[in-house]
């Protein structure tokens, strides 16, 4: 259960969010630009203090650099910067820590804010800064609450002990999920289980933001329960299910709606619904049930839709590229991603949270200053690439991914001119990270075009219309120009970068049925909640389910974590955001910690060099193996080990022999390194 | 204590395909969906209704039917009220194979008293034009197997299904109140032994 928490001070120790725009005369004082600071016991002459300085400074390096300040290292203390028109953030925390990971954390907290609350120039506009304090108090908490340092570290999801449980519930849950997806206006969901999950159709980044909701309304139903109020399963649409508005990015919806969930197909394509529901009932038997060769895992389901796909959308590049993807979300990987797969792929990388591979401009300067901006927030190019995923029978760019991009960038900027539905598509490549340089470039133009009546659409826009709402912001990156540039001419200085901007907002719904333990969180389009038929299939079709599967996940032990069997590892896959560790959650031994400081460090510089595969850390007593690739990140720890060390590398030192252990030890843990 | 609103277990089991999913969502949610995925491990839904004056709350426990399933769904047949046993007349297999189901839930159901504890068996599928099994061969099975009550039921046009699951409340309250008429002599056995026994000796 992910337990709120007091901020760990390593991690944060100072927060503000500051407004520039409230502070431009000589005489504004600096306290009417605070918007957020943390801890709130700061006196108000040091908060002002800390953030006139720190606003001041990174706005005076970005000035002189053309680009927007990431990192200022302090003596002691370090703070991850995010500026986006005139809001700045800081997170301050011990220098130690990763700068890759403090990143992470600033930007899961805006992305919370954010999720759940609407554009932040917006909610400050709505809404009284006590109210949104609370907000970012909780979020805080949250993301500190529960889980150990190296989840921290590494940004990722809690996830259900997956070598304690029958991998048949793990299908289970998918197969809930998929069931839920036969309504059309439901987009994608995950189920948690106490804080955990258990299996999810988002992208990671969005999975984390939901299980905030999760972990908020699991403490209310405590205490509605503690008061004798108890909800009952059997009662239609009881008190367990809710129903929130979330915001989310074009970026995330794209992910949602395109492959591997290929809902802008099962959206498009009403007619061919009988045909679908053939092929989902196909999909919705087990794996060892039916006798045609055809794959079942769940997340697999775009295969089936293929057809579909390119009828609907016959010139789209995602939709083409679903036709002979297989995302394949299982851990093993063992489904390499085929060529034409890179848009999806990046997709995920780009909506992802921060993965090291995407890294690698990023240098351990003391200020580090760099034209690629944070990896996970919304980003123009995303909105760019909104326009894309809806772009009915666009312009095809076909062919690869290079000969793509310049068709793309072409089909973006004279469908920008229009303003409207009729775009031309983008390929989601241009989502990773390497790449956003070239990109703010090439999306210049766009910027500068693009001040036109949509504007306000941005996040303005509360009322929703589903997919036409957001077509009709199609032209994203308006919206995106107008909310971030109030004023942004003054402070940015033409220093207006991609990261600088909002993304316009899509509203949406959270739909949770809470079972105990267990719920099943929905995205779903907002005209669901008046749906009461479609709101009533969902019900019904995952009830049953649902009990069962709690039933299961209660009945089954917590599992005594298995025998040390001598060594400590840690295994990170980027691209779904997890971490299987044999690692107890608790404070451990002088080895476990420094097995935590050990991968953490070469974490960093893996995040740094791009090109560092390897890595041995040691000390007097012990030596950590680290390697990685681009998918995945792994660090192994020989306990008991004698480090014959004499200072030079001879080939008898044990240290060598790390790696072959590694590969040998950690093949039962369904890590492959070799 | 039965005149209180009270939570019936009742267990579905039955070979994989008979239709023990769709039968417990005819009756809870009166839908049929012919998509159903196949029962993983275990589900259930509650369903509340009166019989015969006695508000019950009916806990109806859906099993996976395949082999393949077996360790996912017998730790759940613990602490059943009442067993319906499921064929499909379709299949003669299936009706075959009650006598392995009604042995394996007593088996892992630790059922104390096998000869007393209410099953029902269900024919379903009547909708099926082409049946494999005769009402009389099932009825026949029912008599010879310990006289369990026997319904052909359709989940599909909903024939017989909430007969079939009434049924099994009257059936889990009448072994109640058997239970409640036994116990008492049983403690009053207990306690008159050491009575007698100083008494004889």
């Amino acid at each position: 259960m992910a337990v709120t928490a007091t901020p760990d001070p390593r991690w944060c120790s100072y927060f503000f969010l500051y407004d520039g725009s409230k502070v431009k005369e000589e005489g504004d004082p600096t306290r009417a630009g605070i918007c957020y600071f943390y801890p709130k016991e700061t006196p108000l002459e040091q908060q002002e203090l800390l953030c006139g300085q720190l606003a001041g400074v990174c706005r005076c390096v970005s000035e002189l650099s053309s680009s927007p300040v990431r990192l200022l290292r302090l003596h002691r203390r370090k703070f991850a910067i995010c500026t986006r028109g005139d809001f700045l953030w800081a997170l301050g925390c011990a220098v130690d820590i990763p700068d890759i990971s403090i990143h992470g954390f600033l930007e899961q907290l805006i992305g919370l804010f954010c999720f759940y609350n609407g554009t932040v120039r917006e909610s400050y506009q709505l809404r009284s800064k006590e109210e949104l304090a609370t907000q970012w108090g909780k979020y805080l908490s949250h993301l500190q609450g529960g889980a150990t340092e190296l989840h921290h570290i590494f940004s990722c999801l809690r996830t259900i002990d997956s070598t304690h449980i029958d991998p048949l519930l793990l299908l289970k849950a998918a197969l809930i999920l998929q069931a839920c997806q036969r309504c059309p206006l439901v987009l994608a969901g995950c189920i948690l289980y106490c804080g955990r999950v258990v299996s999810t159709q988002m992208p990671p980044d969005l999975t984390a933001k939901v299980l905030v909701h999760e972990t908020e309304a699991y403490s209310q139903e405590l205490k509605s329960l503690a008061n004798g109020v108890t909800p009952t399963d059997s009662a239609p649409l009881s008190s367990s299910v809710t129903s929130i508005p979330v915001f989310l990015t074009p970026s995330e919806l794209h992910a949602l709606r395109c492959p591997p969930v290929d809902w802008a197909c099962r959206s498009h394509c009403l007619p061919l619904q009988d045909n679908r529901t053939k092929k989902s009932r196909l999909l919705s038997r087990t794996l060892s049930d039916t006798p045609d060769p055809e794959p079942e895992l769940p997340g697999l389901d775009t295969t089936y839709r293929t057809p579909e796909a390119q009828q609907s959308v016959p010139g789209s590049t995602h939709s083409s590229v679903s036709g002979e993807t297989r995302f394949s979300p299982s851990p093993s990987g063992d489904a390499p991603f085929p060529q034409d797969c890179s848009g999806s792929r990046d997709q995920v990388l780009a909506n992802g949270t921060p993965r090291a591979s995407a890294q690698k401009g990023s240098g351990g300067q003391d200020e580090e200053i760099s034209g690629a901006p944070l990896p996970a927030p919304p980003l123009e190019g995303e909105s760019g690439e909104n326009r894309e995923s809806h772009d009915g029978g666009g312009r095809g760019c076909g062919g690869d991914r290079s000969k793509q991009r310049g068709g793309c960038v072409a089909g973006g900027q004279a469908a920008n001119g229009e303003t409207g539905n009729e775009t031309g598509p983008r390929g989601a490549g241009e989502q990773s990270d390497e790449e956003q340089p070239e990109k703010s470039d090439w999306q210049e133009p766009n910027d500068s075009k693009g001040g036109s009546e949509d504007e306000e659409g941005g996040g303005r826009r509360r009322e929703q219309r589903g997919v036409n709402a957001e077509q009709r912001r199609g032209g994203g990156v308006q919206g995106v120009y107008s909310e971030g540039s109030r004023g942004n001419q003054g402070t940015q200085g033409g220093t207006s970068t991609p990261g600088a901007l909002w993304p316009p907002l899509v509203v949406m719904a959270l739909y949770q049925h809470r079972v105990r333990g267990l719920v099943l969180a929905l995205l779903v389009e907002p005209n669901f909640q008046s749906d009461a038929a479609a709101m009533e299939e969902v019900h019904h079709s995952s009830l049953a389910s649902l009990n069962g599967l709690e039933a299961h996940l209660r009945s089954t032990a917590a599992g005594a974590p298995g025998p040390p069997g001598g060594y400590t590892f840690a295994h990170y896959d980027s691209l779904q955001n997890t971490l299987t560790t044999n690692l107890s959650g608790g404070a451990g031994g002088a080895l476990e910690r420094s097995f935590v400081r050990a991968s953490s460090l070469l974490h960093s510089h893996f995040s740094q060099a791009v090109t560092l595969q390897e890595a041995i850390v040691r000390n007097a007593g012990s030596a950590v193996y680290g390697t990685r690739s681009t998918a995945q990140e792994t660090y192994f720890l020989q306990q008991g080990a004698t480090v014959r060390n004499s200072g030079v590398p001879t080939p008898q030192d044990s240290a060598f022999s790390l790696p072959g252990k590694a590969r040998h030890r950690l093949l039962k843990h369904g890590v492959n390194l070799l | 204590m039965a005149s209180k609103s009270s939570l019936l277990k009742v267990i579905l089991l039955g070979d994989g395909g008979v239709g023990k999913s769709s039968l417990m969502n005819r009756y809870v949610t009166n839908k049929f969906d012919t998509h159903l995925f196949h029962t993983i491990g275990v589900e259930f839904l509650n369903k509340d209704l009166e019989v015969d004056g006695h508000m019950v709350t009916m806990q109806i426990w859906d099993t996976a039917g395949q082999e393949r399933f077996r360790s996912l769904r017998t730790p759940f047949y613990r602490g059943s009220d009442c067993c319906l046993l499921t064929f499909s007349v379709d299949d003669s297999q299936s009706f075959l194979n009650l006598a392995n189901w009604k042995k394996e839930f007593i088996y892992y159901a630790d059922v104390k008293e096998p000869d007393s504890f209410p099953f029902v068996v269900l024919g379903n599928k009547l909708d099926v034009i082409e049946r494999q099994v005769s009402t009389e061969e099932a009825q026949q099975w029912c008599r010879d197997n310990g006289n369990h009550p026997y319904f052909e039921t359709s989940a599909k046009d909903a024939t017989n299904v909430a007969a079939a699951f009434e049924e099994a409340v009257r059936r889990v309250l009448a072994a109640e109140d058997r239970a409640d008429h036994l116990i008492p002599t049983d403690t009053v056995n207990l306690h008159r032994k050491p009575r007698s026994s100083t008494s004889c000796c």
